[in-house]
């Protein structure tokens, strides 16, 4: 995407200058990639809409400023910049665009094409490797998902519980992404946002694919293999520890060593741990890990947590939640346990947000969120719970809100941005207005255009 | 003088006849509790058929509909709903499930694995059962895997969860057998010890025109056996019945749907081209994912198709999904579902089929039909349920709101006129089964202290494989009575 | 010599004759078995070793054919129970047992066990039914019905039988005197016999030769050979039944006209199975859940066979349904349970109930009309049988009614009842004699008599390897589905 910033004085000058213009306009609108921006001016103005600013009653007739990719104003009256390109929001709303903590968007193409995944490094440990790194952003799921309002993304290595199909624990650290922009540079908010840890599981049971058949293991061996795992992790954090003890010291005559050095942004508190665990058991453990290891932990996946509410207030653990619309864990669980926790884990004091744990479900993000809101879940909380609540939880602090100062992530939609079919009309990123273009969309016009075949 | 003490006896007479009536009115409604008469009172009842009614009742008689209005009264004795503030629609019926099935839904060994029948292997007590009525299903496509071009038998059901099995299929519904195209039947995305036929989606048309083929070399040998004994020759030898090519005759002769799996436009031209020379129809394809790039064409064959709302690019044939797909296919005059595929996904089907007024332009009617009166008709029974109808079946879900908000909570998921589902009771049954279990466990442990069997092994077999997903789900011990059995059995007893 | 000496002479040779001929029988046992019952001779199925006359004398009998008869004595000669009441004249040949204080019943039959097949015909570590050396790591795939995949049905059970094995001294020692032996492994395994648990010569055990034709619904194990699934399963015995049929017809219609129709290829299951369907052998069929029994009961009418169901565990929740169906029961006695050191995360409250409840099964089926017997089920120990009945009584079940499951219904139900299962007169001479309730807990059992051989018990052998058949293969291998 190009910005322009062509002022419209230009315009107004000569005839030689405007020949220029429109052949300057031209060139770039010929070289220009279908997600092009469209202001001329960079200031935007989205008048007499519904604006859920997320940071105080929602304004029922309002008007957003964006000027040079920040929320410039908000309120019911404010005054609308002359230069301004003015977007009529009635009948329209407005909220802060959609953040996704969790999912491997950019790092896969097509999960079964092995040559478009880059989700999980090999090895055990790799606290070292950085999602921006592999992040694809030209990956045709960037501009399907923001059509669905969905404007940041936490992309993030690693097994992710297993749904990557692989067993590392430490998968690396989850970038934090504008899905706007060029390239990564353009695009990324923070490289090292936070370091993603798959729990291990007491796993009895696998399936080879190799001799299509099943392996059973013994609950007991299956634990010491479990505890083999956890030690092994914790001399690794130890070890990290004393690290990260040396550098400060001053020493430098030790050699440099990558995991090490990564990891010890994290026992010494600058990056959280995000641990993905489901079941109750998984977190608990995680969590007594986590009190022993001193890190600030943010629980992923907590398909249990409903089980384990104390413990994760007691130390007051935010929970980015995956499985909302997932069966429970076990078939004597509450059919609506997953559904209901959500408003559970909120009533009980505890920072929640949603997650999608996939590469293409994005989008249901409001699903989600709407879900729980069926469940018991406050429905202004559960916007946050896809807007600013994670952002908060990894220390982003300028997304999730439409606030003077905050970053333009913006969605205008034509209803409730959680119901299923709401729309989105206008998107903005970073302050640009954002094309809402996409592969799918391209597809659906172009198909809904052929004509019908002669009838023999 | 007289008639006005005429009256008075007459009034008084009346005045005792209707106490009468009232004092024995309980009585009637306690013994007429069992006559299977239902009212739900004051809802928005959404027809499909009819478009909605506002503060409409329905009756429920003998597992039916048997009227529906704004004012509908309740016959003495039935049990009253009151449904005020809700929402009454037909039941969701999914045209593509995995569920309630006893052991492995693919006899994925072999190619051509018609003999396999769904129908052997229904499994009342599988708790997912239970879960999709939560979510308002009430009948499911049961069908066989996609391992293989043509796959076993399959089988239309009705969600009574803990029936036993022979109450299950849907009575009278044409059988199906499930066809699969594409990675999958490929093996693509996985090894295998040995590698097996067919290897791309030209060896998946040779493998069912082969099928075929047979089949027919089949049909004409035992319609010259027929002949031959008809015309009263003796010693004569019967060809040999095979269960894996009479499903296949049935096909050919219209007594059996078939249900393909398909994504990509080229293998779903190429199976309407087999079914035209060979002389058979599918019924529906399924998934169907690129159906959007086809769609006059399966008009044209006549196949409807069933697919999902929203999952795309997790294989390189669902690349070019698109959420649109239903609409799309509907503008262009094809039957189109939504199913589910998946039992977490079942649970919300009406939430799935709300995206196709987001991803296209389906109205209210038109993206609830995805997933009620449309599957009906895929499935032939459409004379039965789908829509809300007199004389169809009491197949129906009351939800608190708007089956198309994302904020709709299933209340009430009624089978035949009987609630197998009930918010309410499953609420209040939770605490029992909870302690029931704490019990149990107590009681296990505390048997097993005494006397260790040093000696005594547990049979090995009996203990379930655990399917080794990223979401570890039920055990598949032993199926039985399931815990949340107690609101049917409350439901029932009525 | 005049005509008078030879009178004399022939007289006296006479008489001599007479008295050498009584003599000699009445040295001869066997004669004076015929002179006290007027039996035939035996067929002298014991070898040497201590002649077979018992007497016991003055006990308390359990014939359960009949009244218990508090105090009176049992006859029994050459394998044969020759005399049963209060009543008795006893041979003098025959050993008297003092039965003061004692009970006698009947042999107890394990309604199917692999006693007596040895670890090379069985199937797997755990001797239990299931993942025989067959089907465990298959160096055969197998494409479809036609290749007849895990069948074996010509494999008789008694043609395998080790008369060495020590298990055969451990289950008697138990009591039992009789076991249905089954061969394992496969989905039609074979057939099974009926055996007496003495340890002569193993054609000397065989009392029912084809007693049953077996079938498990085992699975390949390997998803890319047939069957990988129950429903393939089941439609392959669909299969088989139907080719067996077709076989029957098309043999009668070609052994009739030879010429001029091609001959019906030979298949060696086709024929065997086919065999047994005429002689009316019992079809066995899987019940190890409830939805197996289900299946039991619908697929023994659509296959028009004389079948029973085995496992059953959970037959006390449709006990009623098993009733109408009339399909007689194997119920599996090896209750199931926690397993020790098992995920209590993982446990569900449908296999706490099941483990609860499964003991009261043999109760449920009594109280609903159904015929049924006890069978070990992969119990190693054989003291244990008679301890999981004893579970089945504390959960309902009648103590006559438990020990009809271990004598007179498997008899019946195997086709022996006019020789096994009571304690009558002309009866095989199997006997278990104990100093109490059978079920009691502190009941010893003290002699045990197989085809009236008689063996002591003294202290209980070291058990050897697990030696019964046990609960059918759960079917619940989920795969790859899309």
């Amino acid at each position: 995407m190009k910005t322009f910033s062509v002022s419209s004085a230009n315009l107004n000058s000569t005839k030689f200058n405007l020949k220029l213009c429109v052949l300057l306009l031209s060139a770039f609108a010929f070289a220009l990639p279908a997600a092009a921006q469209t202001s001329v001016s960079g200031v935007y103005v989205i008048k007499g809409a519904k604006i859920f600013t997320l940071a105080g009653a929602p304004i029922d007739n309002g008007i957003v400023v964006i000027r040079d990719g920040k929320i410039a104003a908000v309120g019911a009256n404010v005054d609308v910049p002359s230069d301004a390109q003015v977007i009529d929001g009635s009948g329209l709303s407005v909220y802060p665009g959609m953040f996704d903590p969790v999912t491997q968007l950019g790092l896969e193409e097509v999960g079964a094409v092995k040559a478009t995944v880059d989700t999980e490094e090999t090895g055990e440990f790799n606290p070292d490797v950085t999602a921006a790194t592999a992040f694809n952003a030209d990956s045709a799921h960037v501009d399907v998902t923001r059509a669905a309002g969905i404007t940041e993304v936490l992309t993030v290595p690693g097994s992710l519980g297993g749904f990557g199909g692989g067993s590392s624990t430490i998968g690396g650290n989850a970038s934090a992404v504008n899905l706007g922009g060029w390239n990564i540079n353009d695009m990324v908010i923070e490289r090292h946002a936070a370091m993603e840890l798959t729990w291990p599981s007491i796993s009895t049971g696998s399936f080879d694919l190799t001799t299509f058949t099943f392996r059973q293991l013994p609950f007991e061996e299956a634990k010491q293999q479990y505890q083999k795992k956890v030690d092994a992790l914790s001399d690794l954090f130890d070890k990290a520890r004393h690290y990260a003890q040396a550098m400060q010291s001053g020493a430098t005559d030790f050699p440099h060593d990558l995991k090490l050095e990564a990891l010890s942004r994290v026992v010494e508190g600058k990056e959280p741990l995000l641990v993905v665990a489901f079941s109750a058991r998984d977190i608990r453990n995680a969590v007594e890990f986590c009190e022993k290891q001193k890190v600030r932990m943010i629980l992923g996946g907590a398909s249990e947590a409903w089980k384990t509410i104390d413990l994760l207030k007691k130390d007051n653990i935010p929970v980015i939640i995956g499985p909302v619309l997932s069966m429970p864990q076990s078939e004597d669980d509450a059919y609506d346990s997953e559904y209901a926790m959500p408003g559970q884990l909120y009533a009980a004091g505890i920072k929640i947000a949603f997650g999608s744990f996939n590469t293409s479900m994005s989008r249901r993000l409001p699903q989600m969120a709407g879900t729980s809101v069926g469940y018991g879940l406050p429905q202004e909380e559960a916007l946050k719970a896809v807007t600013v609540n994670a952002a908060q939880m990894l220390g982003i602090n300028d997304i999730g809100t439409i606030e003077p100062g905050k970053v333009a992530n913006v969605v205008v939609t034509n209803g409730d941005l959680l119901e299923l079919r709401t729309q989105v009309k206008y998107l903005f990123i970073k302050g640009q207005l954002t094309s809402l273009d996409n592969k799918q969309l391209d597809l659906y016009n172009r198909f809904r255009a052929r004509p019908k075949a002669a009838t023999p | 003088m007289n008639a006005t003490r005429t009256n008075a006896k007459m009034n008084a007479l009346r005045a005792l006849a209707i106490l009468a009536v009232f004092a024995l009115l309980p009585l009637a409604a306690r013994a007429q509790d069992d006559s299977g008469i239902t009212l739900i009172k004051n809802a928005t009842i959404i027809t499909i058929t009819h478009g909605r009614i506002e503060h409409g009742s329905l009756l429920i008689r003998d597992g039916k509909i048997a009227d529906v209005g704004t004012d509908v009264q309740a016959p003495a004795g039935a049990k009253v709903i009151d449904a005020s503030g809700m929402f009454v629609m037909p039941g969701i019926i999914d045209c593509h499930t995995h569920i309630a099935v006893d052991g492995d839904v693919n006899e994925g060994s072999i190619s051509v694995s018609s003999m396999a029948n769904i129908k052997d292997v229904l499994n009342p007590y599988d708790v997912d059962i239970y879960h999709e009525l939560a979510g308002g299903v009430v009948i499911g496509n049961v069908l066989h895997g996609s391992a293989n071009p043509i796959g076993g038998q399959t089988i239309v059901i009705k969600l009574k969860y803990g029936a036993p099995p022979e109450e299950l299929p849907f009575p009278d519904a044409i059988p199906g057998i499930k066809f699969a195209l594409g990675e999958n039947v490929k093996h693509s995305n996985f090894g295998g010890p040995v590698p097996r036929y067919p290897d791309t989606r030209m060896g998946v048309e040779e493998t069912i025109r082969n099928a075929f083929t047979r089949a027919k070399q089949y049909q004409k040998d035992w319609a010259d056996y027929n002949q031959r004994k008809a015309a009263g020759e003796q010693n004569l030898i019967p060809p040999r019945r095979d269960l894996q090519l009479e499903p296949l005759v049935e096909v050919l002769e219209g007594k059996r749907y078939i249900h393909c799996h398909s994504y990509v436009s080229d293998e779903i031209l190429m199976l309407i081209r087999v079914a035209h020379d060979m002389g058979f129809k599918v019924r529906t394809f399924q998934h169907v994912l690129e159906g959007y790039k086809v769609a006059d064409e399966m008009v044209e064959a006549g196949a409807g198709g069933s697919t999902f709302s929203d999952w795309w690019a997790y294989k390189m044939e669902a690349y070019e999904a698109i959420p649109y797909n239903a609409a799309v296919m509907t503008r262009r005059g094809v039957i189109v579902s939504v199913n589910s595929d998946d039992a977490d996904e079942a649970r919300h089907l009406n939430q799935e089929a709300a995206k196709s007024m987001h991803y296209g332009d389906l109205t209210e009617n038109e993206a609830l039909r995805l997933v009620t009166l449309n599957p009906a008709i895929q499935l032939g029974i459409d004379n039965h349920v789908g829509s809300i109808e007199t004389g169809k079946d009491a197949d129906l879900v009351i939800y608190n709101h708007d089956p198309l908000s994302v904020y709709a909570v299933v209340q009430k998921t009624i089978i035949d006129g009987k609630v197998y589902f009930d918010r309410n009771e499953d609420l209040a049954n939770r605490a029992a089964l909870a302690k029931e279990k704490q019990d149990l466990i107590e009681k296990e442990k505390n048997e097993g202290k005494p006397a260790p069997k040093a000696e005594e092994k547990e049979n090995g077999e009996k203990k379930p494989a655990k399917k080794p997903s990223r979401k570890p789900k039920k055990s598949n011990a032993t199926p039985q009575d399931a815990p949340q059995l107690a609101a049917t059995e409350i439901g029932g007893a009525r | 010599m005049k005509q008078q000496s030879r009178i004399h002479l022939l007289t006296v040779s006479l008489v001599v004759s007479a008295l050498c001929a009584i003599a000699v029988l009445a040295s001869s046992p066997v004669a004076l078995a015929q002179q006290q019952s007027g039996l035939s001779i035996s067929a002298g199925l014991a070898q040497t070793g201590e002649p077979r006359f018992f007497a016991i004398k003055d006990a308390r009998i359990v014939p359960v054919s009949g009244p218990v008869i508090e105090k009176g004595t049992v006859v029994v000669a050459n394998g044969i129970i020759t005399a049963v009441g209060t009543d008795v004249t006893i041979p003098p040949e025959a050993a008297v047992v003092d039965g003061t204080g004692l009970t006698v019943y009947p042999g107890l039959i394990d309604a199917g066990a692999t006693v007596g097949l040895t670890a090379e015909e069985n199937a797997g570590p755990a001797g239990g039914r299931g993942r025989g050396p067959r089907s465990a790591t298959p160096a055969k795939i197998y494409n479809g019905p036609q290749d007849r995949p895990q069948t074996t049905p010509w494999v008789v059970a008694a043609d395998e039988l080790n008369p060495n094995d020590p298990r055969i001294q451990n289950w008697r020692n138990a009591g039992f005197t009789t076991a249905l032996v089954e061969p394992e492994g496969g989905i039609f395994p074979g057939q099974g016999s009926v055996v007496d648990l003495g340890d002569e010569r193993a054609g000397n055990m065989v009392v029912s030769l084809r007693a049953t034709l077996g079938i498990d619904f085992q699975l390949s194990g390997n998803f890319a050979s047939f069957p990988s699934s129950l429903m393939g399963a089941v439609s392959y015995v669909r299969q088989v039944f139907i080719d067996t049929r077709w076989y029957q017809n098309a043999e009668d219609v070609y052994n009739a006209h030879q010429s001029g129709i091609e001959r019906p290829p030979y298949d060696r299951t086709e024929v065997v199975v086919g065999n047994a369907l005429k002689n009316n052998e019992l079809v066995l069929l899987p019940a190890g859940d409830k939805l197996a029994i289900y299946r039991a009961i619908r697929l023994a009418k659509e296959w028009q066979i004389r079948a029973a169901m085995y496992g059953a565990q959970e037959g006390y929740s449709l006990s009623n349904e098993i009733a109408a169906s009339k399909l007689p029961v194997f119920v599996n006695v090896n209750w199931p349970k926690m397993e020790k050191g098992a995920d209590e995360d993982a446990l569900t409250l449908r296999e706490l109930r099941l483990w609860d409840r499964a003991p009261s099964t043999p109760a449920a089926l009594s109280k609903a009309g159904v015929t049924y017997a006890f069978y070990s089920g992969g119990l190693s120990n054989p003291k244990d049988i008679l301890k999981n009945v004893k579970k089945a009584i504390d959960a309902g079940l009648s103590a006559d009614d438990a020990l009809k499951a271990m004598t007179v219904n498997p008899a019946q139900m195997l086709g022996v009842a006019d020789r096994l299962g009571s304690i009558e007169q002309g009866k095989i001479a199997n006997l278990v004699v104990t100093d109490g309730d059978l079920f009691g807990e502190k009941t010893k059992i003290k002699d045990v008599f197989v085809d009236g051989m008689r063996y002591e018990v003294h202290e209980e052998a070291p058990p050897g390897p697990p030696g019964g058949k046990s609960m059918p293969m759960q079917q619940n291998n989920e795969g790859v589905q899309q």
